[in-house]
């Protein structure tokens, strides 16, 4: 399997230089943040917000900015297109499963972002005064878990919103509709400790905390013990009930999938 | 009059092209509504934790989120759509078509087209503009609904020329998309008040790209805040920048050669 993935990523690599320009891209997406970030310290100035003194908040966004990279997906509208297009058909042939080559892109893209996005946030949680990260070693391996449990949540809930191309050709709208509640209850817009009680409390039991908040909340020390056991095992079941839609559903559709133009 | 004629004819023919495609529209309109809905929920978690921002109120501020999302929908409605057919028809030399055609060549490019989803954001944007006006029961006089009206028509010719000068530069430039997706992310800021930013920033969003006129200041106007000075400056600013972007085209359309010679 690794072999195999090797190889996908070598042409994945070929493929992600080729689309240098979708940096650019990336780089609007995180505009939002850099505003949300000025208006939360624009308030702030005058005192600390429900917890949150500025330096947290340049925290929160800092992470949730590498965070948010790493649970970047777009695979859906590849598969939208492929579906729509036909080109799924040649795809099926291969020996493996299409969603495959899919991580593949996606990992191997991921490498590039983090080479751009790293170099900024560490500039500037150094220059940011009274920057409060828990970086006991225990808490970095958490970190890390919960950033591959937000990256399978969000991929997989993706690929299976693309998947909705085998009924419908409106795929693209329910793909951005789901990326706009995504940016309010995941926690891009704010720390979800902003949100009221009641709010937060009904979050909890879907899976948008677990796709970033949950994560940068950790590498805050702001979750710890209890919580953080109940967080985790929140997002694994939201993980594997995405994982195992993703598989019932490509199998009823497989069944009864006829290519178009093929 | 025969402009108006044409103009009949687009609407016209647009709304065919819509009823062909009715689930697109519903899918369309559905979403411009869940993202009118994502840009009022942005805004409304900061007055969770605050009473104001940048000087105003929560439902003062709710006018701005509405103009925002009102703008957002005349971008969709009309902008998006004629400014990508542009791109579109000067990268594969269709342009031609549109430059022969005896009328104004601005006129048809930037009219042509409309998506009529977009109506969905804009009637989202008037519901929230009625219901925060409501909240803080007050009804405008109507000195400050007819300010409101030349702000409104303001913001929206300024927002017309940034849009044309960006379909302008794709005459020279291949990959302008990337600058109207640049617009709107940026535009981002204009669901707040400007005075919620300080310093360079709240000068490049009143000068550089001139956000505070497009929702900020049209919000002022019907709340019956608005002073003559900005009222004249904004009047100022629409017309130079149409004036500016019409004859960035029409110099853009002397230069060309279409794309097959």
């Amino acid at each position: 399997m690794w072999r195999k993935y090797l190889a996908l990523g070598k042409a994945a690599w070929a493929l992600i230089v080729e689309y240098r320009a979708q940096i650019v891209i990336w780089m609007m997406n995180s505009i939002l943040m850099v505003i949300m970030l000025l208006v939360w310290l624009s308030i702030s100035r005058d005192g600390e917000v429900n917890g949150y003194n500025s330096a947290d908040f340049v925290t929160y966004f800092m992470i949730g900015w590498v965070v948010r990279n790493l649970t970047a997906v777009w695979a859906s509208w590849e598969l939208d297109f492929a579906i729509r297009e036909g080109r799924l058909s040649p795809m099926l042939l291969r020996p493996i499963h299409p969603i495959h080559h899919e991580i593949a892109v996606n990992w191997v893209e991921k490498l590039l972002r983090l080479l751009i996005v790293t170099p900024i946030v560490t500039v500037v949680l150094i220059a940011t005064p009274g920057v409060q990260l828990n970086l006991n070693p225990l808490n970095l391996l958490a970190f890390s878990i919960s950033v591959a449990g937000a990256w399978l949540i969000a991929f997989m809930s993706d690929y299976l919103i693309g998947m909705l191309a085998f009924w419908t050709t409106q795929t693209g709208a329910f793909i951005q509709g789901f990326y706009g509640i995504r940016l309010v209850l995941s926690g891009v817009i704010a720390p979800l400790a902003m949100f009221p009680p009641a709010v937060q409390d009904a979050l909890r039991w879907l899976p948008f905390p677990y796709m970033l908040n949950f994560s940068v909340s950790i590498a805050m020390g702001r979750v710890e013990g209890e919580a953080m056991l109940q967080g985790f095992i929140a997002q694994f079941v939201w993980a594997a009930c995405f994982v195992i839609a993703v598989w019932v559903v490509w199998k009823i559709a497989i069944r009864n999938y006829s290519a178009v133009g093929a | 009059m025969r402009y108006f004629r044409l103009l009949a004819l687009f609407f016209k023919s647009n709304l065919l092209m819509e009823l062909e495609y009715r689930a697109n529209f519903v899918a369309q309109a559905t979403l411009g509504v869940l993202w009118a809905g994502v840009t009022f929920a942005s805004v409304t978690v900061f007055f969770t934790q605050t009473d104001t921002l940048g000087g105003w109120t929560y439902e003062q501020a709710l006018v701005i989120v509405a103009l925002s999302v009102l703008v957002e929908g005349a971008i969709q409605l009309l902008l998006q759509p004629n400014v990508d057919k542009i791109i579109q028809m000067v990268r594969e030399g269709t342009m031609d078509f549109v430059l022969t055609k005896p009328v104004n060549s601005q006129f048809l490019a930037t009219l042509r087209y409309a998506r009529y989803s977009g109506l969905a954001d804009m009637s989202a944007g008037v519901a929230i503009m009625l219901w925060a006006l409501s909240r803080l029961g007050y009804t405008p006089e109507p000195l400050a609904l007819a300010q409101f009206a030349v702000m409104l028509a303001a913001s929206f010719i300024i927002v017309y020329s940034i849009w044309l000068v960006m379909a302008t530069l794709s005459f020279w430039f291949v990959k302008i998309d990337n600058l109207t997706e640049l617009f709107r992310s940026l535009f981002d800021t204009a669901r707040f008040p400007v005075t919620t930013f300080s310093g360079w920033v709240r000068i490049a969003l009143t000068f550089v790209l001139p956000v505070a006129f497009m929702t900020t200041f049209p919000a002022e106007a019907v709340l019956g805040k608005l002073s003559g000075a900005t009222m004249i400056a904004a009047v100022t600013l629409a017309a130079s920048l149409f004036a500016f972007s019409a004859w960035f085209w029409r110099r853009a359309v002397l230069n060309y050669s279409s794309a097959s010679s």
